[in-house]
């Protein structure tokens, strides 16, 4: 045999592409694969875009929006009576970060942008001038809207007395309950007028059956680590979190009567609720199990129930919201949806008329309800036979026209920017009372209230001293366009 | 003499794109950001110069100071619960004749093949209550025991997500961290000098002082880095806290970080100059952790 000189190397190339002509051996077949899938993409990305220019886009976060305005936006371009609309739905996120990206550094935005509530007060803060969106204020008195339209569906979008959208929805909020049980149980939701009266009257549904020490079920679905349930109770006593102002003003009497109740909820001998997350396959079984008996439900949760526990047909009911008191408010507010017009758009006249007609037609009132369970904010639209039907899911009641009957009373909302920050030193300020009630039962009553309001002072203080650093915030300085 | 002076120029030619790319995505931000840092913003274009106000009020923010402390509790559990750790499994594959070696290799490292923001996902499932695997396992196989820990109700109903956010924290990272740096340890395990082991056992030192006077010697300049990306990747802790808590800091932001709390104040709270301010200790304060540690290497060394 012979043998390799010792120096010497030998270097064997694997056989490259097939034995075709010289040039096929240049790559390997995985470096022409890649070759190809690039030249591929190259050509695809150079293509022309063949999808015609519509004459309006309008940014959503919802598909279900989408799904709805679809139908009437293409039967209005077909009849001629109005140009073409491009609805692009785009992630909440998303949504947000390109409409505060456009805003700020006056990069191409939608014509139209339908934002939730927490997106839009983003583009709020700063003198009224600094707006990204055009202020509909005007247009709104000339066309009688600001009579036409719930009143409280315009709180959001107010920013220092100017309105910056139009209202999408009203969002009311009512309790729902497990009929079943409490039907098999001889209560009388009747009976039920304050959350004392709730948690009085339901109790016996808290038995524990099954003997492993623990209840067998809880009377609502609350816990303190979710905010958005905190915020409808609040809103719901009357004092809210912000003054006329739009300054903090939380540490009232009321509302430490409110969290003070809402600890003994959540902990100690009076326990009567239960952390059972929404938009959760584990919250869904913990419903399904039948762990909690009742729920707040504002109109467009009800879709997202009917759509995600159907074995819950027929064994859900809805009833007022128990107020804090009695004769008070007997709803809430929860969610909320506004269509705005950024004010770079070069034909804000003609996009008002589009707005309009999208956000007032009755078809499209009719539509949120048939397919999203969400009433109109638009008054003379209540009238229509379809809020009377009998909601087969929620044991033929006209739900319809009972969160209609409830409109009128919902709350008011501040657009402050500093809303979500005061809602979580709120929060923060439930969860250590909450800690206190746990490992001190006897906490109760005054004593509870008190160190209630004296929490909320330090939580009000700390937000105060946040906004009043705010020299744009509070006029002390004028600011200016970066 | 013309290709001399051309070649002169090459270098710079070369380096040309990666300036440019330098200079617009990394030095005008670096300097901008400084810039920001002195100005206060509100809504999406109002904005006015405010001087080194947000550095002074960054000194007396609680949240901040809350921030700053969670990090460093992490960072403390990351040092000293998670190294170990990857170092103790980095022995166990080490030891000559075990079984399934590569096996165990794959186990461990894969979280990171998964990625950070699908395991906070899954950490999130798990740390559920009621429903959570922990909760599950733990009502299963302690039952009515340590009931001192849980003051009242089961373990199915234990409140990892509020009441334990910190340790939720350390061991999601554990669980994601610890095999990466298992292979580090490893690649340093495998580089020491068996013969130096072998005399040490033959002069009769037993596991432990073999360990200590020989192996831990001998990797601690792969120790050092991986201490300092731990103290770096804790410092700049954001998605898991993120994902597990939800887009925020925890109940009573037991779980808030400080680039947690730099994205709310910049994405959330809308002042990108508060924001700025935050990024900027938060780089004084790994810088500090750098050159302190490089100052105690640099002392083991000598």
């Amino acid at each position: 045999m012979k043998q390799q000189p010792p120096h010497t190397t030998t270097t064997t190339r694997a056989p490259r592409f097939g034995a075709g002509p010289g040039w096929l051996s240049y790559f390997s077949l995985g470096g022409w694969a890649v070759v190809v899938v690039a030249l591929v993409s190259t050509v695809l990305v150079l293509l022309p875009d063949d999808r015609v220019e519509a004459d309006v886009t309008l940014w959503t976060f919802a598909p279900p929006h989408a799904r709805m305005y679809r139908p009437l936006l293409d039967e209005w371009e077909q009849d001629g009576s109005q140009g073409s609309v491009s609805i692009e739905t785009l992630s909440l996120p998303a949504l947000e970060r390109r409409m505060l990206g456009g805003f700020m550094s006056g990069v191409p935005v939608a014509d139209l942008i339908e934002a939730e509530r927490r997106v839009a007060s983003r583009a709020f803060g700063g003198p009224v001038e600094s707006v990204g969106f055009l202020d509909l204020t005007d247009r709104l008195r000339e066309d009688g809207l600001l009579e036409a339209i719930n009143e409280s569906s315009f709180g959001p979008w107010t920013y220092r007395g100017r309105v910056f959208g139009l209202p999408h929805d009203v969002h009311p909020v009512m309790l729902c309950y497990r009929a079943d049980l409490v039907e098999a149980a001889g209560i009388d939701v009747g009976e039920i007028e304050t959350w004392d009266d709730f948690a009085r009257i339901m109790r016996p549904l808290m038995a524990d059956n099954d003997g492993d020490g623990a209840p067998d079920r809880y009377l609502i679905s609350f816990w303190p680590t979710y905010i958005d349930n905190i915020e409808p109770l609040i809103l719901q006593a009357g004092d809210g979190l912000f003054d006329d102002d739009d300054m903090v003003r939380f540490a009232t009497e009321t509302n430490a009567r409110v969290i003070a109740t809402m600890a003994t909820w959540v902990a100690g001998p009076d326990r009567i609720a239960a952390d059972v997350p929404e938009f959760s396959a584990a919250g869904n079984k913990l419903k399904l199990d039948g762990y909690i008996v009742a729920a707040l439900m504002p109109d467009w949760l009800s879709n997202i129930w009917r759509q995600q526990l159907p074995e819950l047909s027929g064994k859900l009911k809805l009833m007022p919201l128990p107020a804090w008191e009695p004769g008070g408010r007997r709803t809430s507010v929860w969610g909320g949806t506004m269509l705005g017009i950024p004010k770079s758009a070069d034909n804000p006249d003609e996009l008002w008329q589009y707005a309009k007609r999208l956000y007032l037609s009755p078809e499209l009132s009719r539509s949120l309800y048939t397919e999203g369970d969400i009433i109109s904010p638009v008054r003379a639209h209540w009238d229509d036979p379809i809020y009377d039907t009998p909601d087969e899911f929620f044991g033929n009641q006209p739900k319809g026209r009972m969160y209609i009957d409830l409109a009128p009373e919902v709350p008011r909302r501040t657009s402050s920017p500093f809303n979500k920050m005061a809602l979580e030193r709120v929060q923060d300020a439930l969860i250590r009372l909450s800690r206190e009630v746990e490992s001190d039962p006897g906490l109760s009553g005054a004593a509870l209230r008190s160190r209630a309001l004296e929490l909320l002072r330090e939580a009000e203080n700390e937000v105060r001293a946040r906004m009043m650093r705010n020299v744009i915030a509070t006029g002390a300085a004028g600011g200016s366009a970066p | 003499m013309t290709a001399t002076r051309h070649g002169r120029f090459a270098p710079y030619l070369f380096l040309a794109p990666f300036l440019a790319v330098f200079a617009v995505f990394v030095a005008y931000p670096l300097a901008q950001s400084v810039v920001l840092s002195t100005r206060q913003m509100f809504g999406p274009t109002a904005s006015t110069y405010v001087g080194l106000d947000n550095f002074r009020f960054l000194l007396q923010d609680p949240l901040f100071h809350k921030a700053v402390r969670n990090t460093l509790v992490f960072t403390a559990g990351s040092l000293f619960i998670q190294l170990p750790v990857a170092l103790g499994l980095a022995l166990l594959l080490d030891r000559p004749g075990l079984r399934g070696r590569n096996a165990l290799r794959l186990v461990f490292f894969a979280p990171q093949l998964v990625g950070l923001v699908f395991l906070a996902v899954m950490a999130s499932v798990i740390f559920q209550k009621r429903t959570g695997v922990l909760n599950q396992i733990l009502e299963e196989v302690l039952g009515d025991r340590l009931g001192w820990v849980l003051q009242s109700g089961p373990w199915l109903d234990y409140p990892w997500l509020e009441s334990q956010v910190m340790w939720a924290l350390i061991l999601s990272a554990l669980w994601m961290y610890a095999g990466l740096n298992m292979v580090y340890f490893l690649a340093a395990l495998q580089n020491v000098d068996r013969s130096l082991k072998e005399a040490a056992s033959i002069d009769g030192a037993g596991v432990v002082r073999r360990f200590f006077a020989v192996t831990l010697p001998a990797i601690t300049p792969v120790a050092g880095f991986v201490v300092l990306l731990s103290v770096v990747g804790s410092l700049q802790l954001f998605e898991l806290p993120y994902i597990l808590l939800n887009a925020g800091g925890g109940p009573d932001n037991q779980g808030l970080t400080i680039v947690t709390y730099l994205y709310q104040s910049g994405f959330e709270t809308g002042d990108l100059g508060y924001a700025s301010a935050i990024g900027w200790v938060l780089a004084i304060m790994l810088a500090v952790f750098t050159l302190l540690q490089r100052f105690v290497l640099r002392g083991r060394n000598a």
